[in-house]
């Protein structure tokens, strides 16, 4: 559907499912502390990550007809697609299965953490995913000055999130007896958000990768895999904190 | 001497140098401990390197393989110096049987023989870059406890925390010393390089150093899976002769070596011994995979060709971590190593959960990459159902691979860290749970039992119709199956664990779900008979492996369902049963097929076919000996022979079966290595072979032997049924149409 | 038809054959519980299609390997037979309700070994690196065996204090993995007076392979006059501190690390012992005194004997009473 908009409308739909996603974001946060049903806590985030994957992460691309010529950028972009789709398949793996840590150790129970700083920094997040979809936006239409503000835009956010979570909420939640070793809780938090933050910190790098090779002039209208990659990449992270987030805040009892 | 052949002249230089190297290292053994006790190992391993080195040495000269071994010896010599002189200083005592030592004259040993068979190339570069990574970061991490007041230094000369950081450093230094990395950096730089490099080495040596052709990959994984599956395959022989009979004979409480007694090294060798096997296997059939996957397909190569050699580089430094964890004290776990005791053991056991964990990439990434080549590089015409059967299996195989491999990565994360920061996963104590460490386990484990078959039953289905010259019966019920094992057996896990403990009422579904397998499996089996039925059989060596791989295949897949079922697997489970289950599995499911599918498409590499006489001898010499291995595991097994033990109760009545299976161990070793002298000596000597000499359909026999660099100079479009032998008037598969876009950007 | 005929009798014959073949050999060792014949009866049925199955395939593969041989000097091709649909059907239909039937058998038995008899006689076992030590909650009862009434079902309530271990006594056939931090049950009902061992079937560590324990079956008569000839020893050794001490031995598993006879073990002999000099891993030497006996089971890693495994033994968080109760027994072992 939204294969060839014009720049201003695909703006327009990136500001639109932003728009979705903080709706849904504050209606979770809602369901979790009136009446916290687990169920409906899945629904929003399968919704939300839907949403992510169709408009921001574009899967449907993976569908496309390329070139016939096996040696033409296209066809190659095509190749690349499918390859990055199933390494986030694989890695996607790693967190569900530090899901089913989280379900089997602790149930329907959860840690005693700061929730302000909890959605702090999952707004922070989803914001510079916003602006991570405009910049790819502004770079499938040629406009590289768009892109490297955007991107930049991006890379601080992510930063503070990254920072957000290591530098404030780790210390946060040790000064309240959470630490690693302290028992399962303890163990879940900082393995989740570790191996969470860990895919944030890689994704700022390859972001400093495309910002500086955008610079060197690399990339054009039509040439422009490395930046689909990394806001691909990007979008995942945020996709797998759609899940992580309820995981880790709103989902159970406090313990 | 002139007129003798090289190979007498290097079998007399073998013996001789055995003969000399044995004096040489009792004789340093004595001077320096005074006695002989519990070093016999020593002049052991003195007589092994020695008579290696002096067989290449009297059958091709001062070569550089020759120039090779002996850099080898004199390399672990000084490493063992070394380490000896850093143990001296740190602890304070001489001991020569300290884990420092063996661990620099490992790293020091293998890193001399790359430098000395071709200079600096990838392998010894990068296995030097993995010292020096190694080491500075373990001095990294021991300097700042240092500062912070912590103990620095542990058993084995550094702490824990700085052995498991040196580790990992070494591999990142290794892939990034050996070049596997050079281009990716060159990309993120913003610089283009070209799709593929020019090879720059010829003839052997290019095996030494990065490559993008799938075929020199392939053949890289392959010679590393046969290097692994002999340094595997030498464990099962040390700790075979330990069991031959009854009562502790020279793994005893009183020796010590790494750091271990005699139980403890047996444990190690044994858990090393099965990883060890494991990765061998996930090499091998990547390296089939690998060469022969694009050449049925008509692609020129992998869809990427960069992450295909990083796959394979990474398999290296993962390969040496392996090793070190022997002499890091090793680990007493078995392969599985379960919590709470892998909470336990010596560091060996993190440098182990590492190695496989790195190694787990190079599957992952690999298996990654098969599937966009298959999706992507297809030739015209090659629609689903008329892509080469082996294909199939691939596909399938893949997909296990890409995705459950996470877990068992997850899950020796999860120990390691539970090791390094006290987080409590599957720690009682701490509110942890250790079964659940089972589940996610076996969550990869069982479907990579999958991983080690399905491409091995690929090469049955693939190499069967070419010796039996009839179409492959039921084509597409086959290509099914391999899906529907791959499918299922992510279903099944649980199966590992009926006596765990875990929760009761799971028992009867996973008992359901794995006995489903034995449908697509039966479905197989079933197709090949009918393959066979009314063929023209003939059956030269690769169709030997590829028969016996089916018997051996059927006894090991006949003794899954007793294990499935609930009530007679809590007899059957860890008991050697079981280990008779899956050696039977694994040889009929990967070790015969993968003979069988070397002794094929070797001539595609070489332009020579191996030596048949030799082959068959191997094949008569396994055959037997394996099954006097497994079926005395069997019998013992059900009779209560316990898996994993050093030494069993001699009121059992074993010390005969198992007498006669190390036995048998012994000469399916001795046909190993028959194979292994007739595979590299077929590289030079061989029985020129360019022609389609096994009167094959598929594409790549289609052209004359060896394969070009960038296989074929024409493209094919297909035009027919892969497998449509002995159709009256002919037909052909595929059809060479243009000429395929020459040289690349 | 002549192939198949042909090919039809031989695969009965063999499977036949093979089956009677490994009945012949006697697979499975003695019957010597109740639950052991209903997991043989499985096995039965098992070994009867493993039999039909083997010969099913590897009849006709060895027969076309003979007879659909190519013989010298032929050329040609086989028959072109692409597949046959109705017969892959068949091959996946029928294997499919082997599959099933042999499942339902799997779980009726299964419901069978774990029929509970409400009153089962309870036997806490406790497991750990390497010893298992059997308590008799309604006697009182500590001992290093485990004797067993006949015919009657007892349940085994199961802890482990450090890694997984699992129990099995082949001739019993069950096998439960003891897990730390929980207990798991074993139940079974001996059928067969006699001298059997549990033997640990879970790796837990270097002495794994000795963890083995004798298990003796005796008539009702027997096992009462055991049960109170050990509560009549236990009685008698708690009056004297190195009575209390060797019961403290049984109770913590000391005794699967050191002999007192003098066997070298994971752990050194205590035998002879007490006031003898020994020799540390740095090369001094200590006498064996209350004060070094002492530290060492408080805190085996402070002396290191020579020739031991460092940190296998672990500590002991024992009472000044119970020490001394021990050193008390340590020193009768002359
Ligand atoms: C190559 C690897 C391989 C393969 C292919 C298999 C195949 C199967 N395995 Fe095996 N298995 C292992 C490797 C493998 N296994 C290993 C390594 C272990 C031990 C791990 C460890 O603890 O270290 C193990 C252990 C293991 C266990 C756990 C035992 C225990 O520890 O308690 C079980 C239990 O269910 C099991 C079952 C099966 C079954 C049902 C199949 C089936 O897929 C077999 C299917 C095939 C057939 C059945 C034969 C052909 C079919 C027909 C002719 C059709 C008709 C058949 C019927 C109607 C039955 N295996
Ligand atoms: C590919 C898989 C594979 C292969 C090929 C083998 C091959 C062999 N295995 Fe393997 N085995 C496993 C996989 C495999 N095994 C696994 C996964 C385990 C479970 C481990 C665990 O419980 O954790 C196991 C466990 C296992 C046990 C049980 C140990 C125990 O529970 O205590 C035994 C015992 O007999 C055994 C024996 C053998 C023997 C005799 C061979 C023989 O076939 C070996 C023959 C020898 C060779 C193939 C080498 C020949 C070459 C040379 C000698 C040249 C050497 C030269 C140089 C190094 C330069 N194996
Ligand atoms: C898991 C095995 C294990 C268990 C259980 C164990 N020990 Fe030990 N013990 C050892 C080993 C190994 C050594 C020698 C190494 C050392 O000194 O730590 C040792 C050393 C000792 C020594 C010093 C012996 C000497 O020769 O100097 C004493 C005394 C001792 N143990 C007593 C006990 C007592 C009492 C218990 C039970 C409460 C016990 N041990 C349980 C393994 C064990
Ligand atoms: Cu306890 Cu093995
Ligand atoms: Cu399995």
């Amino acid at each position: 559907m939204s294969h060839n908009q014009d720049k201003s409308s695909a703006y327009a739909q990136g500001v639109l499912i932003f728009v979705y996603l903080t709706v849904l974001t504050a209606l979770e946060y809602f369901v979790a502390i009136t009446f916290s049903a687990v169920s409906i806590l899945v629904l929003i985030a399968v919704i939300k990550a839907a949403l992510v994957m169709y408009y921001y992460m574009h899967i449907y691309k993976l569908n496309e007809d390329s070139a016939d010529d096996i040696h033409s950028y296209a066809y190659k972009t095509g190749t690349n697609r499918l390859g990055l789709w199933l390494f986030l398949l694989s890695d996607a793996f790693v967190f569900a299965g530090l899901l089913t840590t989280r379900i089997n150790l602790l149930g329907l129970t959860r840690p005693h953490l700061n929730q302000l700083l909890g959605v702090a920094v999952t707004a922070v997040l989803l914001i510079s995913s916003f602006f991570m979809n405009r910049g790819e936006t502004a770079m499938a239409h040629g406009d590289k000055k768009g892109f490297i503000t955007n991107a930049l835009i991006t890379f601080v956010l992510g930063l503070g999130f990254l920072l957000g979570v290591v530098a404030v909420e780790w210390p946060a939640a040790a000064a309240e007896g959470l630490t690693a070793s302290s028992g399962t809780a303890g163990a879940v938090f900082y393995m989740m958000t570790g191996m969470h933050a860990f895919h944030v910190f890689t994704g700022l790098i390859f972001l400093l990768v495309i910002i500086n090779n955008a610079r060197k002039d690399i990339y054009s209208e039509e040439k422009h895999w490395g930046v689909e990659a990394v806001t691909v990449y990007w979008h995942f992270v945020d996709l797998v904190w759609i899940f992580f987030y309820p995981a880790l805040y709103l989902i159970g009892k406090l313990l | 001497m002139k007129s003798v052949s090289p190979a007498i002249r290097g079998w007399l230089s073998f013996a001789i140098g055995a003969v000399i190297a044995y004096l040489v290292g009792m004789g340093l053994v004595f001077l320096a401990s005074g006695s002989w006790t519990y070093l016999h190992l020593v002049p052991v391993l003195f007589a092994t390197f020695g008579s290696v080195t002096a067989y290449s040495w009297g059958a091709s000269g001062y070569s550089p393989i020759t120039k090779g071994f002996v850099w080898l010896d004199l390399g672990s010599l000084i490493g063992f110096a070394l380490g000896l002189g850093i143990d001296l200083l740190v602890q304070g005592t001489l001991d020569w049987v300290a884990p420092t030592a063996s661990l620099f004259a490992l790293l020091f040993g293998f890193t001399a023989f790359f430098l000395g068979v071709a200079g600096f190339n990838a392998a010894s570069k990068g296995l030097i870059w993995q010292i020096i990574g190694t080491l500075l970061a373990a001095i990294f991490v021991s300097v700042i406890r240092a500062a912070m007041g912590l103990t620095w230094s542990g058993p084995f000369l550094f702490s824990e925390p700085a052995w498991v950081l040196g580790g990992f450093m070494g591999v990142l230094f290794f892939l990034g010393g050996s070049g596997a990395v050079d281009d990716w950096f060159k990309w993120a730089r913003g610089i283009d390089t070209p799709e593929h490099h020019e090879e720059h080495y010829s003839g052997w040596e290019k095996y030494l150093h990065i490559s993008y052709d799938h075929k020199v990959i392939g053949i890289q994984y392959t010679v590393t899976a046969l290097f692994l599956i002999s340094v595997g395959g030498l464990f099962a022989l040390i700790f075979r002769t330990e069991l031959a009979a009854s009562q502790l004979q020279f793994l005893t409480l009183d020796m010590k070596l790494f750091g271990q007694n005699g139980p403890q090294l047996y444990n190690s060798f044994m858990s090393l011994h099965g990883m060890i096997m494991i990765v061998s296997i996930l090499l091998g059939m990547a390296g089939i995979t690998n060469f022969v996957v694009p050449l049925l397909l008509g692609a020129q190569d992998m869809a990427f060709p960069r992450l295909n050699s990083f796959a394979f580089w990474i398999s290296v430094p993962a390969s040496v971590l392996l090793l070190m964890s022997l002499v890091l004290g090793g680990f007493d776990t078995g392969w599985t190593g379960y919590p709470p005791l892998s909470a336990r053991a010596p560091v060996g056991m993190q440098m182990f959960f590492l190695g496989v964990f790195t190694a787990g990439w190079s599957s992952i990434l690999g298996a990654l990459n098969n599937i966009v080549t298959v999706v992507r590089m297809r030739s015209k015409g090659m629609t689903a159902f008329r892509m080469p059967i082996f294909v199939w299996a691939a596909i399938a195989t893949s997909i296990i691979a890409l995705t459950a491999t996470q877990f068992i990565g997850l899950a020796f994360q999860m120990v390691m860290f539970q090791r390094l920061f006290g987080m409590g996963f599957f720690d009682p104590a701490k509110g942890g749970n250790p079964v659940l460490f089972q589940h996610l386990f076996w969550f990869y484990s069982h479907p990579a039992v999958y991983v080690f078959i399905l491409p091995g039953l690929g090469v049955i289905s693939e190499l069967l119709p070419v010796f039996a010259r009839k179409p492959l019966f039921g084509y597409r019920w086959i290509a099914m199956s391999s899906l529907a094992i791959a499918l299922v057996g992510f279903l099944v896990w649980a199966h590992h664990m009926f006596a765990s403990g875990m929760n009761e009422y799971l028992r009867v579904p996973f008992m359901y779900s794995t006995l489903l397998v034995a449908i697509p499996t039966g479905v197989k089996f079933f197709s090949w008979v009918a393959t066979l039925w009314k063929g023209k059989i003939w059956a030269p060596t690769p169709m030997l492996f590829v028969l016996g791989g089916i018997v051996v295949f059927l006894l090991g897949g006949l003794t899954g369902p007793p294990n499935a079922t609930v009530s007679t697997d809590l007899h059957l489970t860890d008991t050697y049963f079981i280990v008779g289950h899956f050696h039977d599995t694994i040889f009929g499911g990967f070790v015969f097929p993968f003979f069988a599918a070397i002794y094929y498409w070797f001539p595609k590499a070489t332009g020579r076919r191996m030596n048949e006489t030799l082959g068959k001898i191997h094949f008569w010499l396994m055959t037997p000996a394996f099954f006097v291995l497994t079926f005395g595991m069997m019998r013992i097994g059900l009779l209560g022979m316990r898996r994993r033990i050093v030494d069993y109760d001699p009121a059992l009545n074993f010390d005969y079966t198992h007498l006669v299976m190390t036995v048998g161990g012994f000469l399916i070793a001795i046909s190993v290595l028959i194979f292994i002298y007739n595979f590299f000596n077929s590289i030079k000597n061989g029985e020129k072979a360019e022609g389609n000499i096994w009167n094959s359909r598929s594409p790549e026999w289609q052209v004359p032997s060896p394969m070009p660099t960038h296989n074929y100079d024409q493209l094919f479009e297909v035009v027919g049924e892969p497998y449509d032998y002995g159709l009256p008037g002919g037909s052909k598969y595929v059809e060479f149409i243009a000429p395929a876009k020459s040289k690349h950007p | 038809m002549g192939h198949f005929l042909v090919v039809g009798i031989l695969v009965i014959v063999v499977a036949v054959l093979t089956y009677f073949g490994l009945d012949a050999v006697g697979l499975m060792p003695v019957q010597a519980s109740a639950q052991s014949v209903s997991i043989d009866w499985l096995w039965n049925w098992e070994i009867i299609a493993i039999s039909f199955l083997f010969s099913l395939i590897v009849v006709p593969m060895i027969y076309s390997l003979i007879v659909f041989r190519r013989k010298k000097g032929e050329t040609g091709d086989g028959e072109h037979i692409e597949g046959n649909t109705p017969l892959e059907i068949g091959w996946t239909v029928v294997p499919l309700l082997i599959v099933l039937v042999f499942a339902y058998m799997g779980a009726y038995s299964l419901g069978d070994i774990r029929r509970a008899d409400p009153d089962a006689l309870v036997i806490n076992v406790k497991a750990q690196q390497w010893v298992w030590t059997f308590e008799y909650p309604e006697y009182g009862i500590i001992s290093k065996e485990l004797h067993l009434p006949l015919n009657q079902q007892v349940v085994l309530k199961m802890q482990s204090t450090d890694v997984i271990h699992s129990f099995w006594v082949p001739e019993f056939r069950i096998k439960q993995d003891v897990v730390p931090g929980r207990v798991t049950e074993y139940r079974i009902t001996p059928t067969l007076i006699g001298d059997y061992k549990v033997r640990c079937a879970e790796l837990c560590g270097s002495s794994h392979y000795s963890m083995e324990s004798p298990v003796i079956v005796d008539s009702q008569a027997d096992y009462d006059a055991w049960i109170t000839a050990q509560s009549a020893i236990a009685a008698e050794a708690a009056k004297t501190p190195e009575g209390q001490g060797q019961l403290l031995t049984v109770r913590n598993g000391c005794i699967g690390c050191h002999s007192v006879d003098g066997a070298r073990m994971t752990g050194p002999t205590w035998f002879g012992l007490y006031g003898e000099n020994v020799e540390l891993a740095d090369g001094s030497t200590v006498v064996a005194d209350d004060a070094y006996l002492a530290e060492s089971i408080l805190n085996p890693q402070a002396k290191e004997v020579a020739g031991f495994a460092p940190t296998v033994m672990p500590p002991f968080a024992l009472s000044e009473t119970e020490i001394a109760n021990i050193v008390a027994y340590l020193k009768t072992l002359k």
